[in-house]
């Protein structure tokens, strides 16, 4: 045998170890969060229930339905729209494990897009993981995942993404991106399913509020906001009254009506629910940021937007405090409980939840705390 | 379509091995190595 004949061999045996190692990783993000349902939780459905199809895809997630003991109306929280949106997908599993719904329903699907948390956004040096300890000292892991579907999951991206019922054009990638498949269809891709399932899943639960939880840059215009259908105005306009007076800013922006597949837009246009969508500030996705990992993910702390803010540039304040996990999970879950107790006395349609903690609370607190 | 990629994708990964153990110079062997994983990586469908 020639020398080159062994070390080729030699090299394949390399590539063999690498690819094990690198696909063992690959492989176990595909592995679900371990969430532990409080005892509010009355009953854990699939998504796939509402339409079969996703059953045995990486598109299929827990639906966690919080019924109360008195009837009343129907909430719908959806997390993880977003994989690399922490503070939605963490709003949503606090709502898990902890709220407790003496009247009417709390519908929960932390993971929207369960695809896009078994992969990473090539090229943005996210972390893997972000981490609690809960009250009783145990470690609680969580994905920090993509933005988007999962391209193993769906491929190929066209050159242009047009939405199937507007025909708006959007770029090749953006067919993954579950906020902008709305309303879905079941003969389109895995994405455009996923949102078909939830739409139905509204219609047939009828649900009467939708939130969906997101974060954005700080230079992104739209943050510390939440985005109205018009008809969902009246919660907003009522709901971010007693944000405000609760010192937490809030601005209401109208959902644009020539900006189509977003749940703020298509929701309130084919189905009877009000939806409202909420952003708060993540440094970790912003294109200003320093070194990106974990630390960042949760203490929101970064030199560079603190530079940004001294010129003028940014949408939320920024200061060397950056903004922590918990101020965000603690406004998205005060935005909850502030549009829920609007959506009640506007259309005496009553949802209550309890147990959950405020703004002023989670501030004061670790997030893992609030972790089962 | 998927199929289609995958056999066009195994092509070229039978092509770098081949490569590999064609080729006499070490470095010209290290380039092939690293070309390999993602394209095994994704003929797996893992990445
Ligand atoms: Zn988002």
């Amino acid at each position: 045998m020639k020398r080159h004949h062994i070390t080729a061999i030699v090299l394949l045996v390399v590539v063999a170890a690498i690819s094990v190692y690198t696909g063992g990783i690959f492989l176990s993000l595909r592995e679900p969060d371990v969430i532990k349902p409080g005892e509010g939780v009355t009953e854990v459905r699939k998504l796939s229930d509402y339409f079969a199809p996703l059953k045995g895809t990486r598109g299929d997630t827990d639906v966690y339905v919080l019924k109360g003991e008195q009837e009343g109306g129907k909430v719908l929280v959806l997390g993880g729209t977003h994989a690399n949106e922490p503070s939605g997908y963490l709003t949503a599993v606090v709502l898990v494990e902890q709220a407790k719904v003496t009247a009417g329903e709390l519908i929960v699907i932390p993971r929207a897009n369960n695809s896009a948390f078994t992969h990473n956004d090539s090229q943005e040096g996210a972390p893997l993981y972000v981490h609690f300890t809960n009250a009783a000292g145990e470690e609680r892991q969580f994905r920090y995942g993509s933005r988007a579907s999962n391209v193993i999951d769906q491929w190929p991206d066209p050159d242009v993404y047009e939405h199937a019922s507007s025909g708006q054009q959007l770029s090749g990638s953006e067919t993954r991106n579950l906020n902008r498949g709305y309303p879905g269809r079941a003969d389109g891709n895995l994405t455009e399913q996923m949102c078909y399932a939830i739409t139905e899943m509204i219609k047939k639960e009828d649900i009467g509020l939708t939130f969906d939880l997101h974060e954005a840059s700080p230079e992104y215009p739209v943050i510390n906001a939440t985005v109205a259908h018009e008809r969902s105005m009246d919660i907003a306009a009522m709901g971010s009254f007693d944000l405000d007076m609760m010192g937490i800013a809030m601005s209401l922006e109208p959902s644009p009506v020539n900006l189509r597949g977003l749940t703020h837009r298509e929701l309130g246009d084919f189905t009877d629910t009000y939806p409202l969508l909420m952003e708060t500030a993540n440094a970790s996705q912003g294109r200003l940021r320093g070194a990106t990992n974990e630390k960042l993910a949760l203490d929101g702390k970064d030199k560079y937007y603190v530079s940004a803010e001294a010129l003028g540039m940014l949408y939320v304040p920024y200061d060397e405090n950056g903004h922590s996990i918990e101020e965000r999970v603690g406004r998205h879950l005060q935005g909850v409980l502030s549009y829920t107790t609007a959506y009640n006395d506007l259309y005496g349609e009553v949802v209550t939840i309890e147990n959950v903690p405020t703004y002023d609370v989670m501030l004061a607190a670790k997030l893992g705390d609030y972790l089962n | 379509m998927t199929i289609v990629y995958l056999v066009i994708l195994a092509a070229v990964l039978a092509l770098v091995i081949w490569n590999l153990f064609t080729e006499e110079k070490l470095q010209n062997q290290l380039t092939a190595m690293m070309v390999i994983i993602p394209l095994v990586l994704r003929l797996l469908m893992i990445k």
